[in-house]
């Protein structure tokens, strides 16, 4: 604990420094799993959106953990507006995949967008880090992330850190978890 | 979620769901798919007919979950969703045709009750009943008067009478009692459904609905009121419909009947308009842009105008279960999806075959759309039961061609044919008025032909060094070769026995010649056991005693001991003679 708070007060220095660095991050997954919402969440209080409408092609949001800044790339998830993705790919540093746990139907589409990406020649042979968020844990009957992982074939990944969070964007629970692991993930790749 | 088994479709479906004992018994006509709840989610809306006489229900979906389920009171024999007013929000409701009546959902829960208009008793049939009541006649009487009014009147019976005439004496006087008392109606029932836009073209615009009935009626219903707009009268029961248009505007209603006919109705008549004469009977009919493609039970799926010109027809290798039609305006695209009793599924744009999705089991309904969030939904049930959702991949695209058979490319490809020339009409008008002469003069040429290949024919045969033996015993083949300037010759006979596996016994040659010509050293020879397929040379030599420079035939026989007719002759042209006598 000591540690972290040390932790803390030398990224706050770095901060003020101007030293922190800022992460491109490409936030992907079906239209309704809930991006923009997570995204949301993530940002400071005084900067959340009251109402959150469907991402039309696709919007540009920042928000800070203790020692990192991230431009995250909220895409839209509409069947129309994905072919867009494969375009910010080279940019970013690392993905955030959402996935609507609730959405037994459509877990075959996430997987075949899912696969698509990770075949991309952009993303194929970059140990860029993925971050899975299981979402919309609250709702009744919504797979678990094992399960959601299990029907993703997550554990087909080895040349890239990937992990998996359940996580409930109306109320913010499990999305700091993630965030963390993507920070540590970023610090020891710039090491 | 279930694995299926890779379906052959090239990889353009996903496999979204199956339960195979989801326990649905439907048809095309009773699937639907609408945002009942108004939050851009899809739900799948079924008329289950549950065994056919018992556990009817009505059934919605959501994703991969039962949501709901109502019980029916009577077998579905179509259902639609349809927005019925202007209310916000825009929930549409679900109506279920069955029996005489339409069933009308909002929210799931019933709304009103439609019921068809009665039909006109039989006044005699009536009068027989009245006397049922007065207890004038028995049931046995009452019988008899039923099937002579059955076999001779105009109108037909009630339901009621016709009960009456299926029963056994012994159940007649329960029935009798039991109905007596109760006025004689006569009902239609209700055989297809469809909706038609009333005033706008709009995804949410207020629709009619359009039903056909047994008594080949067509009856468009005011969906606010529920009041008869348009009556239509058809030759035939119909059975299929589709229906295009808007009501206030100008439509358009394709029906398929009973008779094996589709008919064509239109705005500004109660009569149809067109009519297409099937040469077996429609089980499928489907809209594609202004084209319809009827599927019938010659296994045959077949293109016509929206004014019943045939356009093309395609052979298909089992019979079709059912059809439904595969719109996706996205894309641009629009094919008719067939089922298949070979458990294939097959999509078709036009007459060309373009994708086949195999299934495991027979499809029973099909029904394409948006379910859930995902336009392009492919849902269909089985034959025992079973529920299959499949979603187009957003990168499939259809090949018009690919593996379609049909005429080649190329046949449609016009040719440049040149310009008739001045010889050519000259020509052609030689033949029309020279045409008997022309035709006797070639077969005259023809016969001449055919004699002087026969002669041509006989000359090989008997000069042949190749002759064959027609014999079935002994079938045999021999060739003569001569060798030598003379006057002494080396003859060869190269015999073969050409059976399949019998070898040939106790034959011999035998030579006729001039004796005042030739010396042979032995004219009579025997043939060992001939071995079927072998080659035998059979040599002798021949000495030419003339120096005069002439030369004869040397015949050759084969024959068989015992036998006086040769088995094969053969006819050996000797050379001239060009050497010089030695003794
Ligand atoms: N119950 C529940 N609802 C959620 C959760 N996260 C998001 N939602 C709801 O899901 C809906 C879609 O959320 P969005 O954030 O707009 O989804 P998106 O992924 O950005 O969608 P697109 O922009 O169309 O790609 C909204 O109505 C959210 O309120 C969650 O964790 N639980
Ligand atoms: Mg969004």
């Amino acid at each position: 604990m000591v540690v972290g708070k040390q932790m803390g007060l030398f990224d706050k220095l770095a901060g003020w420094l101007g030293l922190k660095k800022g992460v491109n991050v490409l936030c992907l997954g079906l239209d309704n799993s809930g991006k923009t919402t997570i995204i949301n969440q993530l940002k400071p209080s005084n900067a959340q959106a009251q109402d959150i409408v469907p991402t039309i092609g696709f919007s540009i949001e920042k928000f800070k953990t203790s020692s990192l800044s991230f431009t995250v790339f909220d895409m839209s998830g509409q069947g129309r507006y994905r072919n867009l993705w494969e375009h910010y790919y080279k940019e970013g540093q690392a993905i955030i995949f959402v996935i609507d746990s609730a959405d037994k139907l459509r877990m075959v589409v996430a997987k075949e967008e899912l696969d698509t990406l990770l075949n991309h020649p952009d993303i194929k042979h970059r140990r860029i880090p993925i971050l899975f968020f299981a979402n919309k844990m609250d709702v009744r009957d919504a797979l678990s992330s094992v399960k959601v992982s299990q029907l993703l074939c997550l554990e087909n990944i080895k040349d890239k850190p990937w992990h998996i969070c359940a996580t409930d964007a109306l109320k913010g629970e499990g999305l700091q978890e993630g965030v963390d692991w993507l920070q540590d993930q970023i610090k020891t790749m710039r090491m | 979620m279930s694995s299926m088994e890779p379906s052959g479709d090239g990889g353009k479906w996903l496999d979204a769901h199956y339960d195979p004992v989801a326990g649905l018994y439907t048809f095309s006509s009773c699937v639907d798919l609408a945002d009942l709840s108004g939050d851009g989610e899809s739900r799948l809306v079924l008329g289950d007919l549950g065994s056919g006489s018992s556990g009817m229900k009505l059934k919605v979906y959501r994703g991969t979950a039962l949501m709901s389920e109502s019980t029916l009171l009577d077998l579905p024999a179509g259902l639609v969703a349809f927005f019925m007013d202007l209310h916000e929000p825009r929930i549409p409701a679900v109506a279920v045709a069955s029996g005489p009546c339409i069933y009308v959902y909002k929210n799931m829960r019933p709304y009103y009750k439609f019921t068809l208009p009665g039909l006109e008793v039989n006044t005699l049939e009536q009068d027989v009943w009245q006397q049922v009541r007065e207890g004038q006649i028995d049931p046995l009487t009452l019988k008899e008067m039923l099937e002579s009014i059955r076999k001779k009147a105009d109108t037909p019976l009630s339901v009621r009478s016709l009960r009456f005439l299926s029963l056994e004496p012994d159940e007649m006087e329960e029935f009798v009692q039991l109905q007596k008392q109760q006025p004689i109606k006569r009902q239609t029932v209700i055989t297809c459904i469809g909706t038609l836009k009333k005033s706008t073209a709009d995804e949410d615009g207020v629709s009619c609905l359009v039903i056909g009935t047994e008594c080949s009626d067509v009856y468009i219903l005011d969906p606010e009121a529920f009041i008869i707009l348009t009556k239509m009268s058809l030759p035939a029961a119909p059975t299929m419909m589709d229906v295009t248009g808007q009501y206030d505007v100008e439509f358009r209603i394709t029906v398929a009947c009973r008779n094996g006919n589709i008919y064509i109705l239109r705005r500004e008549s109660d009569k149809p308009k067109y009519c297409v004469e099937l040469s077996s009977h429609p089980v499928g009919l489907v809209r594609v842009g202004k084209n319809m493609v009827v599927g019938c039970t010659d296994e045959s799926l077949q293109g016509f105008t929206q004014k019943g010109k045939k356009l093309w027809r395609v052979e298909l290798p089992a019979p079709i279960t059912t059809m439904a039609s595969m719109d996706l305006p996205t894309k641009g695209f629009q094919a008719v999806l067939l089922g298949l009793a070979n458990c294939e599924v097959h999509l078709y744009r036009d007459k060309n075959l373009l994708s086949t999705i195999k299934t495991p089991d027979v499809v029973s309904s099909i029904c394409f759309g948006r379910y859930g969030r995902e336009d392009g939904t492919l849902i269909m049930t089985t034959k025992g039961g079973g529920l299959m959702v499949k979603i187009l991949k957003r990168t499939a695209a259809f090949e018009d061609r690919d593996n379609a058979p049909g005429p080649p490319l190329a046949q449609s490809i016009r040719l440049n044919v040149p310009k008739k020339t001045k010889l050519y009409v000259d020509q052609t008008l030689r033949e029309r008025e020279n045409g008997l002469a022309m035709h006797r003069a070639f077969q005259m040429d023809l016969s001449r032909l055919r004699l002087a290949a026969a002669k041509a024919y006989v000359k090989a045969l008997e000069s042949s060094l190749t002759p064959m033996s027609s014999s079935l015993t002994e079938p045999l083949k021999m060739n003569a070769v001569v060798q030598g300037l003379g006057p002494s010759f080396k003859l060869t006979l190269n015999v073969q026995n050409t059976a399949a596996c019998r070898p040939v016994m106790n034959l011999a040659i035998s030579f006729l010649y001039d004796e005042g010509l030739y010396r042979m050293k032995n004219p009579y020879m025997r043939i060992p056991l001939l071995v079927p397929g072998l080659i035998y040379p059979v040599e002798t030599f021949v000495e030419c005693t003339s120096d005069k420079g002439i030369s004869d035939i040397i015949k050759v026989f084969v024959l068989h001991e015992g036998r006086s007719s040769p088995l094969l002759t053969a006819h050996i042209n000797m050379p001239i003679s060009e050497g010089l006598m030695l003794n």
